[in-house]
């Protein structure tokens, strides 16, 4: 069974209509976006559209094999073409030959098979390894990547002119973090999914609470990991626990975020693009997942010099003291305090010599 | 003659949009204009034998001008294509291999442009 594509943001629904306008010109689509955001999908959608889905819809995954088995799975082989083949296999551009073949990870594809790939793509034409005869193929080719293509040609992993030959229609699907209105709807087709797959669960529906805190979770592995969330929970019946345990600490995650899911509409607003270095380090003196009400009570720059320099004291006079065998008389010099104020300090902050 | 000669322009910049608009119809064009090669499709499937001739950017958004010149090519076939391009050799050439009737490098001369549509479409006339 194939998913349809889900979703009522704006970007959605402008691939759909995208989708059904060139569904039937069989022109090349490079389908980009993160990891987890559906491109397959787009690719089965286009297929399932076009007038090729009563002929075979093939995919590739050019990241998943080594150099030479990827070429033989994409062209196939002669007999005896190489130590152990045996026998004449065909290769995905045969048997995807009317259909789509799907080439997913593009971005990944040796950059040596990229030129026999051109070539195919240019004349239509390829020949089985150990073969001299050219096939003539008529496949639609609907490739997809994570990668910024661009970046991979500056870079020279990728072929420009592949490139340009694959781009003809480019589908840029943007990341869920980016369009939460889709992931009500998803939760709904997701949840019913894996309810009438497992009709014996006690999964329930998230609660207008959870479904918030779901909205607002950024989703760094996408659709992909929403559905995994929504399958999880079908077994384990417990949204509390499934929202435990989505990843607090990710690079694509705020820092707003991350020392809090539970996220309150009257709760501070932190420019993501300087949000992790800054609240990284506030939030190690004051609690900043509380409302903007209760923290602004809280800040006090007076109290937050006092428990910063404490932190860094406590942490200089630990490690002179180590550094000294914890000779305390020879660490109040290094330190240039008295010995009383030193053993005041060590009392204060609780630094103990090892037992 | 008596019609006006209608344009599609199509480019993702809209300063260059804009400009094409304003000297096409200064010189008499009725023009319309478009983003990038979807909402320029979408134009076409609204009126399809509304325009004479398509000027278009390559390296575009959603549908690029290559692909846009192959539905053309295909679906609108009495539309004359003129293709512009910026970005090297690579698009352009596969702007003539989708056989849109003339392929130009920017930057370009607007009068030359005028030049090229109107010389497109007084050959389309001989040949009618």
């Amino acid at each position: 069974m194939t998913t349809p594509l889900i979703g009522v943001s704006k970007s959605i629904l402008k691939i759909k209509e995208l989708i059904h306008h060139v569904a039937n010109t069989c022109l090349n689509v490079l389908i980009t976006g993160e990891t987890g955001v559906g491109k397959e999908v787009v690719a089965q959608s286009l297929y399932s559209e076009s007038a090729r889905s009563s002929k075979n819809f093939v995919k590739i995954n050019c990241a998943a094999l080594p150099e030479t088995l990827l070429e033989s799975e994409l062209y196939g082989y002669e007999k005896g073409a190489f130590t152990g083949a045996h026998r004449k296999r065909p290769g995905k551009f045969q048997t995807a030959d009317k259909g789509v073949l799907f080439l997913d990870e593009i971005g990944d594809m040796p950059i040596s098979l990229q030129s026999k790939m051109l070539h195919v793509l240019q004349s239509g034409e390829f020949s089985p390894l150990g073969s001299d005869t050219e096939f003539k193929t008529d496949v639609w080719v609907i490739a997809a990547t994570n990668h910024n293509l661009e970046e991979s040609i500056r870079n020279k992993t990728f072929r420009e002119d592949l490139f340009y030959r694959l781009n003809i229609i480019k589908i840029e699907i943007p990341p869920l973090r980016e369009r939460k209105e889709d992931i009500p709807p998803l939760i709904e087709y997701y949840y019913r999914t894996y309810k009438s797959e497992y009709p014996e669960s006690g999964g329930t529906k998230p609660d207008a609470h959870t479904l918030e805190i779901l909205c607002n979770y950024p989703w760094p592995g996408n659709v992909r990991q929403l559905q995994n969330c929504i399958k999880k929970q079908i077994v384990l019946r417990s949204w509390s626990k499934i929202i435990d345990e989505l990843p607090k600490e990710h690079p694509m995650i705020p820092a707003e975020i991350q020392t809090e899911t539970n996220t309150n509409s009257n709760q501070i607003q932190i420019n993501p693009e300087f949000a992790n270095d800054r609240t990284g380090i506030i939030s190690q003196f004051v609690d900043l997942s509380t409302s903007s009400e209760k923290l602004f009570e809280d800040i006090s720059l007076k109290k937050i010099k006092k428990l910063a320099s404490d932190r860094v004291e406590k942490e200089v006079i630990t490690f002179v003291l180590e550094k000294v065998g914890w000779n305390r008389s020879r660490a109040s010099k290094i330190l240039k305090i008295s010995y009383k104020t030193l053993l005041y300090k060590m009392t204060e902050f609780k630094v103990h010599p090892p037992i | 003659m008596a019609d006006p000669i209608k344009l599609l322009i199509v480019d993702d910049n809209e300063d260059i949009l804009s400009t094409f608009y304003e000297f096409f119809n200064s010189m008499g064009y009725e023009v319309k204009t478009a983003v990038d090669g979807f909402a320029a499709l979408k134009l076409l499937r609204e009126k399809s034998s509304f325009f004479d001739c398509l000027i278009t950017d390559l390296v575009m958004p959603n549908i690029s001008g290559v692909g846009l010149i192959s539905i053309v090519k295909k679906e609108y076939t009495h539309l004359k294509i003129i293709a512009m391009t910026g970005y090297g050799d690579q698009p352009g050439a596969l702007a003539s291999e989708a056989e849109a009737d003339v392929v130009l490098f920017k930057p370009i001369d607007l009068f030359k442009i005028e030049n090229t549509v109107s010389e497109l479409l007084n050959s389309k006339d001989d040949n009618e």
